[in-house]
């Protein structure tokens, strides 16, 4: 019974890190074929191209109503 | 003058006794009429001389200095007079000490000062808060006998978590694996502590112990309900006070362990993420939790919960009220219910010292580790690895990458470590809910 317990907790400590490290490995590899696959078939919309022309459309749209109210402005004074 | 007032308010109260002792034996006296059985309601009438000594009998201080020798403790058990006296001054000032941590320290104030509270309010004579019918008890019964209060703060943490990091350099997910060696290191040293007849840990208060080193408050409350309740003031107590001081036990092990140059080794910029990705990221991680080891889904499945309903994007109120409202209630009653656990006859015992010791060399081990194994994987070709953030594989987040990213900076100021370390930081989430799966499933 005495020396069972150091042994007993290497044991453990064999079971224990044999599962978090399997079970980190399988991990990192179900999530590189993941990535794979999502890349491949459900590429995300390019981002890139639609934001910037967006931004611009409100751009104009507020450079717009800028002059519209300078204009107003200076036709009052 | 200030005599004929103080004469006067003596008069007055001894008047105001005697009306009421009066009252109370007239009372009395028709109490027998109505022949209770009872025998608390026979009230028999009393000279104020002794009403004066049996109030005094019941104050605290006569509870501390001259305890009551049947009083029993919360559990039920009979209790030294030292736990029932001294100790309970001890206890009380000892929460003193934890409030002024909280409070001028910063050390996470969130949990400690109601865990602190909690503890002073568990070592007051008489009232027996902590007790099956205090309200500490029946907050204790409520959620953490039940280990369901940590459980939802997993789901808040999962509602906080970003697996951005992870998911853009996957293989850190192993420096969050060995930094769990501090959990199984430290469950040898417990074992090999009361092999030694230094004190006398069972396998599953060894195992309650070492999962310290885990470095996640929840998942320490969790398993030391589960395994060794007996112990869970100062499993809490030590877990939450080492995860405060993080950045003051890891940098010096982490500088001990590698060179300046591997220091200063600049990671290459983490790719984009797609959405869908961090979406299917948390069923993966559950899928993969139910068919390798199910014991340890109960941690991981509320935590991936809680990722899942963040990252789904259209339950934003459930999100916001995880990470928000749920998680500080549930963080309150934790507090107060592990509080509840520091009552002097619970945790001054010697035990709590061995618990403090290795609750520390778990937390170092830890540390050790994650920076030896960020080391190791340096040895193989690919994109090399800066050994400071396999501290962070203990989990502490974001504490932990924290660190990883100020001691980063000392050496080279441009280099921001902070995103790569967050990868290992909740890699080491993952990893230490699974080897708490792997000790719930041996005792199982």
């Amino acid at each position: 019974m005495e020396t069972n317990l150091v042994i007993e907790g290497f044991k453990f400590m064999v079971l224990g890190m044999g599962t978090v490290f399997t079970f980190l490995i399988i991990m990192i590899v179900c999530m590189n074929f993941m990535s794979n696959i999502i890349h491949k078939y459900f590429p995300e919309p390019q981002a890139n191209a639609d934001v910037p022309s967006s931004t611009q459309k409100d751009n104009k749209k507020i450079v717009a109503a800028i002059t519209a109210a300078i204009a107003h402005h200076r036709r009052q004074g | 003058m200030k005599k004929i007032i103080m004469k006067f308010l003596a008069l007055f109260m001894l008047v105001a006794f005697s009306s009421v002792a009066a009252n109370a034996s007239e009372h009395a006296t028709e109490a027998p009429d109505k022949a209770s059985t009872h025998k608390e309601e026979t009230y028999v009438s009393q000279s104020m001389g002794h009403m004066i000594m049996g109030f005094l009998e019941s104050t605290g201080i006569v509870a501390l200095v001259n305890p009551n020798p049947n009083e029993l403790s919360a559990t039920g058990e009979k209790m030294s007079d030292f736990h029932k006296g001294a100790g309970r001054v001890i206890m009380i000032l000892l929460t003193f000490f934890l409030f002024w941590l909280a409070i001028a320290k910063g050390f996470e104030p969130l949990l400690l000062l109601p865990i602190a509270f909690g503890g002073l309010l568990a070592n007051i004579p008489v009232a027996n808060i902590a007790g099956p019918h205090g309200f500490l008890g029946v907050i204790y019964n409520m959620g953490l006998s039940n280990e369901m209060f940590p459980i939802i703060i997993f789901m808040g943490v999962g509602a906080m978590t970003d697996f951005g990091p992870l998911l853009s350099n996957p293989k850190t997910a192993l420096l969050g694996g060995a930094a769990q060696f501090g959990i199984f290191g430290t469950l040898v040293g417990a074992v090999a502590l009361s092999q030694m007849g230094l004190v006398d840990f069972t396998l599953q208060q060894a195992s309650a112990i070492s999962i310290i080193g885990g470095a996640d408050g929840p998942t320490s409350i969790f398993i030391a309900t589960k395994l060794a309740p007996e112990l869970l003031g100062a499993i809490a107590v030590a877990s939450y006070s080492y995860m405060a001081m993080v950045p003051i036990i890891q940098p010096p092990i982490m500088k001990a362990l590698t060179t300046e140059a591997e220091r200063k080794i600049k990671m290459t910029t983490l790719r984009h993420v797609s959405r869908l990705e961090k979406l299917v990221f948390p069923v993966m991680v559950l899928t993969l939790a139910i068919l390798v080891l199910p014991e340890s889904t109960p941690l991981i499945g509320a935590f991936m919960f809680g990722n899942f309903l963040k990252e789904s994007g259209v339950v934003e109120r459930l999100n916001d009220t995880l990470q928000n409202a749920l998680i500080n209630i549930t963080t309150i009653f934790l507090g107060l219910g592990v509080g509840s656990k520091l009552a002097a006859d619970q945790f001054l015992v010697p035990e709590t010292l061995f618990i403090m010791m290795l609750g520390i060399i778990a937390f170092s081990v830890g540390t050790a580790t994650g920076v030896i194994m960020a080391k190791i994987m340096n040895m193989f070709p690919g994109n090399k690895v800066n050994p400071l953030i396999g501290s962070a594989g203990v989990s502490a987040v974001p504490m932990a990458a924290r660190v990883s990213n100020k001691v980063g900076m000392e050496y080279d100021r441009t280099n921001m470590l902070l995103m790569h370390a967050m990868g290992p930081n909740v890699a080491g989430v993952i990893g230490s809910a699974v080897a708490a799966g792997v000790l719930i499933s041996i005792f199982a």
